[in-house]
């Protein structure tokens, strides 16, 4: 007896297959990589986690990073983001290729491309339930949207939480409201009840995880910069918001990434034997930051020292009653994570951001992505001009995706780079 | 087409919705009123005539160019918002006397806050608006209303009272009554009126005082009742798409044979279809129009559904032969709103064009064969080659 495949598993028995020869491999080699080697190996327990509820009919939810995944957690309830995977294994797979052929309008941000795409194809399990994130962008909604419209999705529940535009305590306190209504959700949805003591476990753990992220970010204060380009950005925000919220591992990974820090900050070393140039990344880091790091390290002694993904100040959540947790959350949510922070509202946050980079970081010069997704920040860019000339710093405008390589390709990338380095005597022309 | 008259009421809407100025907007001006600038259509324009001042529609008609919005904006942002920024650094827009906006979209959000830095126009007025629709959020967006309708009294020193709020409801009420009129007249065989001067009709209503566009608006309903219809058309052709301000595009369409007969716009029949209730505490009524009860654009979560629902209703209505379907590049909102109706309609055997069109036209000849060819698919299915 044959049975039929289930939808949108067989790219994650794909994921989990070569997550499980990257991790066999890696604890074969002389000097493993400890961080890398834990990251990898939350990256396959939630993949076996998703195969895991969609083979044997157990409840998972499609979500975002910013829907409050510390609610799920505390429920127990499993959720995948339709894009994590897509990113991370985008070296492996033609998906690229594969959002040229969809309809979907050339103008679009890549990861939105992808993730219309991953439905469409069935690259994701259909899952039990959709926590619509409305926010930060117009293009994160019609995303959702077009999921519900998409005949494998059309029967699956779904809430969206409304997010509020400003920030101040009845903004806070609507989206509270918006939190409840995503419990009572939930709760119709799986018969799960919401543990409050559970929630404040969840949390305190994940107070834990951005204390120690916070600590490692201040380390790359220090001239020089004792940790790499974008390090710390990609895993952080992963463990952090992608994987099941409060994950103990998870705070053991943030423990090592800052030992690993701290001891060349302590030994008064930076990650580059000379520093020539600190650069601030202003916006998320996407796809292209690898090889964009390694070149600028590489070629001119530049460190991409911090960027919008690894800069989110996240505070502390009071766990003291429930009222407090939600409000926590609310804030957290809509005010702290990374893109949402500095694109939800009005520009302000998004122009005080790099003004309190640039100084705190001591940064040499902005490098602004324009992503494609980003129209609200590209249509930032006369306030980011004016914030970068009264700090008198360099502002490098580029156009690119930052989710999908093709759009600036490398070679054109580090030509604009060399030109803008040369004339404002950065990187190795210092 | 066989039906062109000669009426001067409509050519007085024909010119009002060419330029950005109109004499009746100069006229109120030279009065000593106010003009305010509303950005986009969730504004409830109600607010502003109970205060005695003149609600007005952003536009960048006959806009030239957008070098003067590059500073502030990149070739990632939409060619409205260019446009319009243009045309506010030019001082082509210098007779509002306010502006307000909703966070729309992510393009127009910041476009207010650029303008409010480089423009400075005397008031300036900002609200949210939610991105789903509920009782919360209504409960939400009546706040809102209440404290712009207190920030127009404290600024411009006007008192709006609820009679005056229902006596503006009752006028924008009538407004789309006549509106609706003018569409009823569109669902015979043969309409008196092309779908572009209809077009005109509905966007010269948004630069209008509205007692004065009333009885145009009755004038030249009056006139078309015993005009002559338009017979010597092939198909008959529905539009839907968001802020198409410019009857140009649907001339252009119309100049292959078709005519355009009903829509789904923003100016269109997305902004008539419902009225304002009378019965209740007015800023309530606002409210819950613009999150409840009129057809909501693709920004608002989870009304795809009711869209293309109303979309195929209206189709029906009107015996459309197709759909075309208008989106400015780079707008995200309207992005999967086609890739969604495209499969909709397909599903209900509605034939269906895509076209990506900028906000100043351009391209005409693109536009012209790709309608014609659509046309002729029609007429193909439709006499069985």
């Amino acid at each position: 007896m044959t049975t039929k495949p289930i939808r949108g598993l067989e790219r994650y028995y794909e994921y989990r297959e070569r997550w499980k020869a990257i991790i066999s491999d890696m604890e074969k080699s002389p000097v493993p990589n400890p961080a890398l080697l834990a990251l990898f190996r939350l990256f396959l327990e939630n993949d076996e986690k998703t195969i895991d509820c969609a083979e044997n009919n157990k409840p998972f939810l499609s979500s975002w990073y910013g829907n409050a995944p510390e609610i799920y957690a505390a429920m127990g309830i499993h959720y995948i983001c339709v894009v994590d995977n897509l990113l991370a294994h985008q070296s492996f797979t033609d998906d690229l290729a594969g959002i040229d052929a969809n309809i979907v309008p050339d103008d679009m941000c890549g990861l939105i491309k992808l993730g219309a795409y991953a439905v469409e194809k069935g690259l994701v399990p259909t899952p039990t339930g959709m926590i619509a994130m409305l926010e930060p962008c117009d293009a994160q909604s019609v995303l959702h949207e077009s999921w519900i419209n998409n005949d494998a999705w059309k029967d699956v529940p779904y809430f969206a939480l409304d997010p509020a535009y400003r920030s101040g305590k009845e903004d806070f306190e609507y989206f509270v409201g918006e939190l409840r209504r995503m419990i009572a959700f939930l709760e119709n949805l799986t018969g799960i009840k919401l543990d409050w003591n559970r929630l404040r476990e969840v949390i305190e753990e994940t107070n834990k995880q951005y204390e120690i992220w916070d600590e490692y970010n201040q380390l790359r204060r220090a001239v020089p910069c004792p940790g790499g380009s974008f390090q710390g950005s990609g895993i952080g925000w992963a463990i952090s918001q992608h994987i099941m919220a409060g994950h103990p591992g998870a705070t053991d990974l943030f423990r090592m990434l800052l030992a690993d820090e701290e001891s060349r900050y302590k030994a008064n070393k930076g990650w580059l034997e000379k520093e020539n140039s600190r650069v601030l990344w202003a916006d998320l880091i996407g796809t292209v930051n690898a090889p964009i790091g390694e070149w600028l390290e590489k070629e001119h002694g530049t460190v991409v020292v911090q960027d919008f993904q690894g800069y989110t100040p996240y505070s502390h959540i009071d766990t003291s009653t429930e009222e407090s947790m939600l409000l926590g959350l609310a804030k957290r949510n809509l005010a702290e994570v990374p893109m949402i922070r500095q694109a939800r509202g009005n520009v302000d946050v998004f122009i005080e951001d790099v003004i309190r980079i640039v100084e705190d970081y001591k940064i040499d010069c902005v490098f602004f992505p324009g992503h494609v997704g980003h129209k609200d920040q590209s249509a930032s860019v006369g306030f980011l001009r004016e914030a970068c000339r009264e700090l008198g710093v360099p502002l490098l405008v580029l156009t690119m995706d930052i989710f999908d390589p093709r759009y600036l390709p490398m070679d054109k990338f580090t030509h604009i780079v060399n030109e803008f380095f040369e004339t404002h005597k950065l990187g190795k022309f210092k | 087409m066989n039906a062109q008259f000669k009426s001067t009421i409509l050519q007085d809407f024909r010119k009002t919705a060419a330029n950005p100025v109109n004499v009746s907007l100069q006229e109120w001006k030279k009065s000593g009123r106010k003009i305010i600038g509303c950005m986009y259509h969730y504004i409830p324009e109600e607010i502003i005539t109970a205060a005695g001042m003149l609600p007005y529609r952003m536009k960048a008609v006959g806009s030239k160019g957008t070098e003067l919005s590059e500073s502030c904006f990149t070739q990632i942002n939409c060619g409205f918002v260019r446009h319009l920024f243009d045309s506010g650094v030019r001082g082509e827009l210098g007779f509002i006397d306010g502006l307000v906006s909703v966070n729309n979209c992510d393009h127009i959000r910041r476009f207010y806050e650029n303008w409010q830095k480089k423009i400075k126009t005397p008031y300036m007025h900002f609200m949210p608006f939610p991105k789903k629709s509920g009782r919360e959020q209504a409960e939400v967006y009546r706040k809102e209303l209440a404290d712009f309708k207190n920030s127009l009294e404290k600024h411009f020193n006007v008192q709006i009272t609820d009679t005056k709020l229902k006596k503006a409801i009752e006028l924008h009420n009538e407004t789309r009554r006549l509106q609706r009129e003018l569409y009823e007249l569109r669902k015979k065989k043969n309409p008196p009126i092309t779908g572009a001067d209809v077009h005109a009709v509905m966007v010269a209503s948004s630069s209008m005082p509205k007692e004065k566009y009333n009885t145009m608006l009755t004038g030249l309903l009056e006139e078309l009742y015993t005009g002559e219809g338009i017979s010597d058309y092939s198909e008959r052709i529905m539009v839907v798409g968001g802020e198409l301000d410019d009857p140009k595009f649907i001339e252009v369409i119309e100049s292959q044979g078709c005519l355009v007969v009903a829509d789904s716009l923003g100016y269109g029949y997305r902004a008539i279809a419902e009225d304002v209730d009378t019965d209740i505490e007015p800023l309530t009524a606002l409210a819950e129009y613009h999150v409840l009860k009129r057809p909501a654009c693709p920004r608002i979560f989870g009304t795809t559904f009711n869209r293309n629902d109303f979309v195929r209703h209206i189709a029906e209505e009107f015996k459309v032969d197709g759909v075309i379907s208008v989106r400015l590049p780079l707008c995200d909102e309207w992005s999967f709103e086609q890739v969604n109706l495209i499969g909709y309609l397909k599903k209900h055997g509605i034939p269906h064009l895509t076209l990506d069109i900028d906000y100043i036209l351009s391209s005409t000849g693109q536009i012209k064969t790709r309608s014609q060819a659509f046309l002729e698919t029609i007429s193909g299915t439709k006499h069985g080659r």
